[in-house]
């Protein structure tokens, strides 16, 4: 089945941005940039502020898909789906919210901070910012191409689960203490895909699962959800 | 669209090693929740949870690897082209803690990869699995996500293993969010004040049907729906209309291709904080009116074991309909006034093919399974 992409939004160590916007897209292995609310809310937010970095990283990476698919504001919500693969979750909220467990017993464990130790709460943000009543979860997996969520996004729509899901990746740098047993370079990177065929020409193409499972886009194979990127982005643009 | 057939479950909870001793330390009314002994929780609110002995992280290794020998020890052979879906909120959260307090671990235990790649070769697996993190409902969206895979004809096998632990790192967290009962849980009851956190592990093998008989396996019961709805209203805290959970379960009676008429009993996420029962009694109200549909949550029996609670609920769920009976609701004392003729504190019967099982969690989350009784 094709599926029809619409939206892409990222943070990565070369900056923000999204497809239409004419950024330029790369994903070296450099330090994210400091997301304040400004780079990505036009509009006071009183939430920003409070999110653990993990979560405004997914947020700002949903923010800018939905912006480039032109769905980002909405006065009804949707059931839109969010499938987000993470490689170690919010383990850098797990570690600062820690530390105040070891604080007194645990007396003066955060609430706070605790609200934010699980992997999928950063979509409990984006579902009540931008009223989004689908299927919104984060998955773990072992390879490192990135295309797990797109994967299953796609095995979503097919199935006819929901007909708009965004898919992605979020990871923030990984922690020192674990830097020997985990590779990543750190980012979000979201895509927003439908199972309907636009109304209006989005200037992307269509994205489907080749036989040996590998991701195709405009049935030329993807590779890494980098190289499908540049390549919706090359095509858009030119 | 294909039967998801489960062929085989498999649970290991604070009131035993198996279904078995989960199905009839229940039907006695029993209870798992106790003192608990793994750390010290003088700074908490509560010093109770359902825990299960020998899961204490002593050899820098987590807590979760014997509970996996314990869940896939009795758990039978499983197809090397089953798809592995896992469930878990905090895979090996213990090991963390070790670090961080300067004990022996090893970090690479941290990140769900390695517990995925170790259940994957244990059945000689070719899919490497996917972890699912939806909070409380990580391992009903789990369950769906196979039977959605099954039903489509992605997958004739789906190996689904859920599972989380009792950690201080949890304990204090909900403590600090003053949602733990001192005492132990008392879902829907009137007075309730809180959860009681527990751990546990589920293992359910799905499959199509044609695949279950020419395997000549058993099939336990059919996963005929499934939804899943995020409330878009607070992290932390349920919609108090309901949406989520209404819409999630619209969903799946959609899917089952059956009315709300025909559900014949409700097991609940019942996690005996106030307002998530309260959101749970609303939205049964509004999706099956003044209809008294038995009801009931485990949670007073074995705790919220959070990832690994869909999958216990779906398991048992199997062994309900097979039985044609649903537990008490222990920890109940006097229901809440929109439970009543819903909830018991005794055994209720079943009258129906039809179980409805949901979780909500953090994030909005809410889930919903339809399970249906296999015809003998």
């Amino acid at each position: 089945m094709d599926v029809y992409l619409t939206g892409i939004g990222w943070v990565t160590g070369a900056g923000f941005g999204w497809g239409r916007r004419g950024n330029d897209y790369s994903f070296p292995d450099l330090p994210l940039p400091v997301l304040t609310r400004k780079d990505v809310f036009p509009e006071p937010n009183q939430r920003f502020g409070r999110m653990s970095n993990y979560a405004k990283l997914g947020l700002a990476g949903i923010a800018f898909a939905l912006r480039d698919a032109g769905v980002e504001t909405w006065d009804t919500k949707r059931p839109f789906g969010v499938i987000a693969s993470t490689r170690m979750g919010c383990l850098a909220t797990d570690l600062e919210y820690h530390q105040t467990v070891l604080l007194n017993g645990g007396g003066l464990a955060s609430p706070n901070l605790f609200a934010y130790t699980l992997a999928n709460c950063f979509l409990g943000d984006a579902a009540i910012q931008f009223g989004l009543t689908g299927s919104l979860l984060a998955i773990n997996e072992t390879g490192e191409d990135g295309l797990g969520a797109i994967r299953m996004a796609m095995e979503e729509l097919a199935m006819g689960e929901a007909d708009t899901i965004l898919a992605g990746i979020c990871d923030l740098p990984v922690p020192d203490a674990f830097s020997d047993c985990v590779t990543l370079k750190p980012g979000a990177v979201f895509l927003v895909m439908t199972a309907t065929q636009p109304v209006a020409p989005t200037g992307y193409g269509t994205v489907s699962l080749g036989d040996d499972g590998g991701l195709l886009y405009n049935k030329v194979h993807a590779g890494s959800l980098a190289a499908l990127i540049q390549t919706a982005l090359g095509q858009c643009n030119s | 669209m294909r039967e998801a057939c489960i062929s085989s479950a498999h649970t290991v909870t604070g009131l035993g090693p198996n279904l078995d001793s989960l199905w009839h330390g229940l039907m006695a009314g029993g209870s798992a929740i106790r003192p608990l002994t793994r750390f010290a929780t003088g700074r908490y609110l509560s010093g109770n949870a359902s825990w299960i002995d020998g899961l204490k992280s002593t050899d820098g290794r987590s807590g979760i690897y014997p509970l996996l020998e314990r869940l896939l020890d009795g758990f039978g052979p499983v197809p090397a082209d089953a798809t592995l879906i896992t469930a878990s909120t905090k895979g090996c959260v213990d090991v963390m803690e070790r670090l961080q307090a300067g004990l022996p671990g090893d970090p690479a235990e941290v990140p769900m990869a390695q517990l995925l790649s170790g259940i994957a070769a244990r059945f000689n697996l070719t899919s490497q699995g996917i972890n699912i993190n939806a909070a409380c409902a990580s391992s009903t969206i789990a369950v769906a996500r196979a039977a959605a895979m099954i039903a489509s004809g992605r997958s004739e096998a789906v190996l689904v293993v859920c599972m989380d632990l009792v950690s201080e790192f949890v304990f204090s967290g909900f403590s600090a969010l003053q949602a733990l009962s001192p005492g132990a849980c008392r879902p829907f009851d009137r007075n309730r004040n809180g959860l009681t956190l527990g751990e546990g592990g589920a293992a359910l093998l799905l499959m199509s049907r044609e695949r279950a008989l020419r395997e000549g396996r058993p099939v336990l019961g059919v996963v005929a729906g499934w939804g899943a709805a995020n409330d878009a209203t607070h992290i932390t805290a349920p919609a108090r209309d309901g949406c989520g959970l209404i819409q999630s379960v619209r969903q799946a009676l959609e899917r089952a291709a059956i009315g709300p008429q025909q559900i014949a009993a409700i097991s609940a996420h019942g996690t005996a904080t106030i307002y998530n029962d309260q959101m749970e009694l609303t939205a049964f109200r509004t999706l099956f009116g003044e209809r008294h549909i038995p009801m009931n949550s485990i949670k007073g029996s074995i705790g919220h074991t959070l990832g690994a609670a869909g999958g216990i609920e779906a398991a048992l769920g199997l062994k309900c309909l097979k039985e044609s009976q649903l537990p008490p609701t222990v920890g109940m004392l006097e229901p809440e006034e929109a439970g009543e003729g819903f909830l018991s504190r005794s055994v209720q019967q079943i009258n129906g093919d039809y179980l409805l099982s949901t979780n909500s969690g953090f994030g909005g989350v809410n889930a919903a399974l339809i399970l249906r009784r296999e015809e003998i």
